[in-house]
C-alpha cells in the first residue's frame, strides 16, 4: 500500500483503532471506522496529529461525511487520511472533503492526485476545500459589475 | 443560446459540464484499455447516466425539471439519430432514454448534449438523481410559486457533491409548487410541498421516505415549514444523516425510507434538526442575490393578451367531435386567460406509452417554437407538455399534432397508460410491460368508450421495482415470473393525484398475459354498473370497495 | 422435439463491452453475435469449463454468464427462458421508429 501524503507524515506514525485510542486519549493518532463517531474525537483535536478514516469499499461513502465534520465543524487541522477503497476516480471528492493523505493500491494514483485538484475549475456547492463554489463567484461578479 | 423562460447556463455551467465529458472521455479510454476493472468503472458510468441493459447500453439524458426548449429536443432528435436508432423513451422521472447507445460513443455523445447545455449526470448511481418538478410549472393556474426556481438551486447543489456521491442508495427529489401535486411528491425520498404559511410568507413542507419498489411507503412530514432560503442547508442535513446512518448492509433496504421506517420519523427529524442547528447559518444559507438571479431565469414569458374565447375554436368543438374530445381531455386552463398548456399524447393506441422517433420530436419541437414560446415539458406520465398555447391556436396546434401521430384524445384516460421499459429492455424485469399496454390501449381505443369511462390511470411495471409506479395506479400491472412464465398481478385504488396519495390494493391472484385484457374490461364494466353520478373509477372503488371487482374478475367467490 | 430436459445444455452469453451488444463465446473461444454459432456444452462438466473458458477472455466483454438453451433435430438453439430468447432475438413489438432494427 503506498501513501501519498501531502502533509508529511512518516508512513511508521502509529495510529490506534478507535477502541484502542478511547482508553489512551493523549496518543496523536487514531484510526476510525467509518461507523465510528467522530464527534468523540471532539475534546482531544488539538492534539490529534493524525486521523485515519476508512472506506471499506470505495463504493462506501460514509468517510467522506466523516472527513467533512472533522475538517468542519470540528476544526481540525491535523493530517486527514484516507485508506482503504481509495481509487483515483474518487479522490477529487476526497480532496473536497478535506482529506490530504492518502493510502492506495493503484497503479497511477500518484499522477492522478496531481492532476485531481485541476478537474473541476467549477464546484457548485461549498466543501472542506477553498474552492468558491459558482454561486459566490456570479455574485462576486455582479457586485463588481454593480459598483 | 437563445433566450430561454428557464435556466440559462453560463460559463460556469458550461465549464462544469465540459470538465466533466473529459473526465468521462478519459475513463471511458482507461476501461476499454483495461486499466480500469468493470466493478471500479460501473459506478462511474452510471454517475453519467450510462446502464447496461439487455441488448445495449442505455444513455438516461437528465432533463432537469422536465423542462426543454425547442432547440434542445433537436438536439436529442439528432443524437438520437446519430448515435442511436433514431427513436428515444420519456421516463416517469421527466428524462429521456436511448437504448443502444454503444461505450465507445458515449463521451461524443455526451460531448453533443453538452453543445446545447444539457447532460446525463447523475441519472444513474447511488447518488441523488434529477430532481423533478411539476410539468405545469410557471403556467398552472393553482401555482404559489414556480417549483423550478428552487428545482435549479437544487440541482447544482446535488452535483458532484463530494460528500453525496457514494450514498447507501439513489436519492430522488420532486417539488411542488402548487396544492394540487402533479409531481408526486409524497413518493419520493424527499418530496418538497411550497405553500404559504398564516403569516404569508411562503416556504417549504419537507417530506421524507416516500417511495415505490419493494417497499413501497408514503413520506412523512419531517418539517412543517421550512424558510426558503435554508433550503439546501437541511437538505445537506437530511442527506448527510442518511448517508451516515442508512443501511448499506441489504441492497433492498438501503433507501432512506427503510431508515426512517425503522427508526421512526421523531428519531429521524431528531437527528436531521440536530445537524440542521449546526449547517443553518454556514455557506449553504441562500443569499437574497443568488435566489433572485435565479428566479428571474424563470420569469414568466410576456405573453401578448390574446381573446379567452375564440370563435374558430367554439365552431371547430361543435363540428368535430374528436377534436372536443381533445379539448375536454389533452388542454388545461392556463394563469393566463386566452392561454392554454397542451399535452401531446405520445401514448397512441397500440403504441409503446412515452415513444418519439427523431422525426416527432422535431416536429413538436416546431410546433412548441411556433406556437408554446419554444419550450415544451415532459410529465411524470410519459407525456409532452406545450406550456403556452394561446386559445386560439388551439386548432392549428391539434392539427400540427395529429400529423404526428400525438393528437389522441386520451390524456389521463384509460389509455393514457403509464409503463416501464420492462422485459423487452430492461435486465431488471420479469416480465414484459410494452406489449400489455399496447394490448390495453389497442382495446379500449375508441375515444367516446375511453370519455364515457372518464379518468382512469392504468401503470404497468415489468418488476417490483416499479418504475411503471404501478402502485400509485389506479389500476396497476405487476408483471412477475412464476416458473418461466409471464403473469401480472392486478391492484385497484393507487393514487398519487389531487394531493391524495395512496398506494394500490393488490386484487387476486396474477393473470397470465392473455388474460389481462378480459381482467381489465371486468374491471372497467363493474365501475361502470356501480358509479354514480361524476365518480371516477377511483372514487367508485373507494366506496364500494375490491369485492364487486374480485367477483366480476375472478368468479362470484 | 426440443431436447435439454434436465437443462444440460450451456452456451456462454455475456455484453460486449465496446458497444453492449449481445455475444456468445463460440468454439473458438472468440465472442460471436451468432446465438448459433454458440459453443454448447453437454453436460455439467462442460459447463463449468465453458464458463471458465468465457471468463478467460472476459477482457473484451461485460461478466460472462451461462444461459441454458435447448437444441433441435437440426440443431438450432433457442434459449430456454423468454429473458435470454429476447436477447437473443430483440423486441417483442414493432418500436416506433422504422429503422429500429429486429435482428434475428
Amino acid at each position: 500500500m503506498a501513501l501519498y501524503s501531502e502533509a508529511g507524515l512518516p508512513a511508521s506514525y502509529v495510529a490506534l483503532p478507535f477502541a484502542d485510542w478511547k482508553a489512551r486519549p493523549q496518543w496523536p493518532a487514531v484510526s476510525l471506522a467509518n461507523t465510528d463517531p467522530v464527534e468523540d474525537l471532539a475534546p482531544h483535536l488539538g492534539r490529534l496529529r493524525l486521523i485515519i478514516l476508512e472506506f471499506p469499499k470505495f463504493s462506501d461513502g460514509r468517510a467522506y461525511s466523516q472527513a467533512r465534520l472533522l475538517r468542519g465543524r470540528m476544526g481540525y487541522r491535523g493530517e486527514l487520511r484516507a485508506t482503504g477503497g481509495v481509487l483515483q476516480d474518487q479522490v477529487a471528492f476526497m480532496l473536497r472533503c478535506g482529506f490530504d493523505s492518502f493510502e492506495s493500491e493503484q497503479p497511477g494514483f500518484g499522477d492522478a492526485l496531481a492532476r485531481a485538484r485541476t478537474l473541476f475549475s467549477v464546484v457548485y456547492q461549498p466543501a472542506e476545500d477553498d474552492q468558491v463554489p459558482a454561486a459566490h463567484r456570479r455574485l462576486q461578479q455582479s457586485n463588481a459589475a454593480a459598483s | 443560446m437563445p433566450d430561454t423562460h428557464f435556466y440559462r447556463y453560463d460559463d460556469y455551467d458550461r465549464t462544469l459540464v465540459a470538465e466533466r465529458v473529459e473526465q468521462f472521455r478519459d475513463q471511458v479510454r482507461r476501461r476499454l484499455a483495461g486499466e480500469l476493472t468493470e466493478e471500479q468503472f460501473k459506478p462511474l458510468r452510471l454517475h453519467n447516466g450510462l446502464y447496461l441493459q439487455l441488448h445495449a447500453y442505455m444513455l438516461r439524458i437528465a432533463i432537469p425539471y422536465g423542462t426543454l426548449s425547442s432547440r434542445q429536443l433537436r438536439k436529442l432528435a439528432d443524437i438520437s439519430r446519430k448515435f442511436d436508432r433514431g427513436y428515444g423513451h420519456f421516463t416517469t422521472r421527466q428524462n429521456l432514454q436511448l437504448n443502444w447507445i454503444r461505450l465507445e460513443d458515449a463521451p461524443d455523445a455526451l460531448a453533443a448534449l453538452a453543445e446545447v447545455d444539457m447532460h446525463a449526470m447523475q441519472t444513474s448511481g447511488n447518488c441523488i438523481r434529477n430532481v423533478t418538478a411539476d410539468h405545469y410549472a410557471g403556467a398552472a393556474i393553482d401555482e404559489i410559486e414556480d417549483p423550478r426556481i428552487w428545482a435549479e438551486i437544487v440541482r447544482q447543489w446535488s452535483t458532484l457533491h463530494p460528500e453525496f456521491t457514494f450514498l447507501p442508495r439513489k436519492f430522488k427529489i420532486a417539488i411542488t409548487g402548487s396544492p394540487n401535486d402533479r409531481a408526486a411528491v409524497r413518493v419520493h425520498d424527499i418530496g418538497l410541498r411550497l405553500w404559504r404559511n398564516p403569516q404569508g410568507e411562503v416556504g417549504f413542507e419537507v417530506i421524507v421516505g416516500g417511495g415505490l419498489g419493494r417497499t413501497p411507503m408514503i413520506g412523512k412530514t419531517l418539517r412543517e415549514f421550512l424558510p426558503r432560503d435554508e433550503l439546501l442547508a437541511y437538505l445537506e442535513a437530511t442527506l448527510r444523516v442518511y448517508n451516515r446512518y442508512g443501511r448499506r448492509d441489504n441492497l433492498y433496504k438501503a433507501r432512506i425510507k427503510i431508515l426512517v421506517h425503522e427508526v421512526g420519523v421523531e428519531k429521524m427529524r431528531e437527528e436531521v434538526e440536530a445537524e440542521y442547528a449546526a449547517t443553518r447559518d454556514g455557506a449553504l444559507r441562500l443569499p437574497v442575490g443568488t435566489i433572485e438571479a435565479i428566479a428571474r431565469q424563470f420569469a414568466p414569458p410576456d405573453l401578448p393578451p390574446r381573446p379567452a374565447i375564440s370563435g374558430p375554436v367554439e365552431a371547430q368543438r361543435s363540428s368535430d367531435p374528436d377534436f372536443a374530445l381533445w379539448l375536454k381531455s389533452n388542454v388545461a386552463p392556463h394563469r393566463v386567460p386566452g392561454y392554454a398548456i397542451v399535452t401531446a399524447s405520445l401514448k397512441p393506441a397500440g403504441s409503446p406509452p412515452g415513444d418519439a422517433s427523431a422525426t416527432q420530436m422535431e416536429g413538436i419541437a416546431d410546433i412548441a417554437e411556433a406556437y408554446s414560446q419554444a419550450e415544451l415539458r415532459v410529465s411524470h406520465e410519459q407525456n409532452l407538455i406545450l406550456p403556452h398555447v394561446a386559445v386560439e391556436d388551439l386548432p392549428r396546434v391539434y392539427r400540427s399534432l395529429a400529423a404526428l401521430g400525438f393528437a389522441e384524445a386520451n390524456v389521463g384516460k384509460i389509455t393514457d397508460i403509464i409503463a416501464c421499459p420492462g422485459l423487452d429492455y430492461c435486465a431488471l424485469a420479469n416480465a414484459r410491460s410494452i406489449p400489455v399496454a399496447q394490448r390495453i390501449s389497442t382495446h379500449f381505443a375508441s375515444l367516446a368508450r375511453q370519455h364515457d369511462i372518464g379518468d382512469l390511470k392504468i401503470k404497468i411495471s415489468g418488476c417490483i421495482n416499479a418504475c411503471g409506479h404501478h402502485h400509485v395506479g389506479h389500476i396497476g400491472i405487476l408483471g412477475v415470473d412464476r416458473n418461466g412464465v409471464e403473469l401480472y398481478q392486478i391492484s385497484l385504488g393507487g393514487d398519487v393525484d389531487f394531493g391524495r396519495t395512496a398506494l394500490g390494493t393488490i386484487l387476486g391472484p396474477a393473470v397470465t398475459a392473455d388474460k389481462v385484457v378480459e381482467t381489465v374490461d371486468a374491471i372497467v364494466a363493474t365501475y361502470l354498473d356501480a358509479r354514480e353520478d361524476g365518480e371516477r373509477f377511483v372514487d367508485t372503488y373507494r366506496r364500494i370497495g375490491a369485492q364487486p371487482f374480485k367477483e366480476q374478475v375472478y368468479g362470484p367467490l | 422435439m426440443a431436447k435439454n430436459l434436465s437443462g444440460d445444455l450451456q452456451v456462454a452469453s455475456a455484453n460486449r463491452l465496446v458497444d453492449g451488444m449481445v455475444v456468445w463465446l463460440d468454439e473458438a473461444g472468440q465472442w460471436t453475435d451468432r446465438l448459433q454459432h454458440a459453443a454448447v456444452a453437454r453436460d455439467p462438466r462442460g459447463a463449468e469449463i465453458l464458463l471458465e473458458r468465457a471468463r478467460a477472455e472476459a477482457f473484451t466483454v461485460v461478466d460472462p454468464f451461462l444461459v441454458a438453451v435447448i437444441e433441435d433435430e437440426e440443431g438450432t438453439i433457442e434459449p430456454l427462458s423468454l429473458r435470454e430468447k429476447i436477447r437473443a432475438s430483440g423486441l417483442t413489438f414493432e418500436a416506433i421508429a422504422a429503422d429500429a432494427v429486429r435482428y434475428a
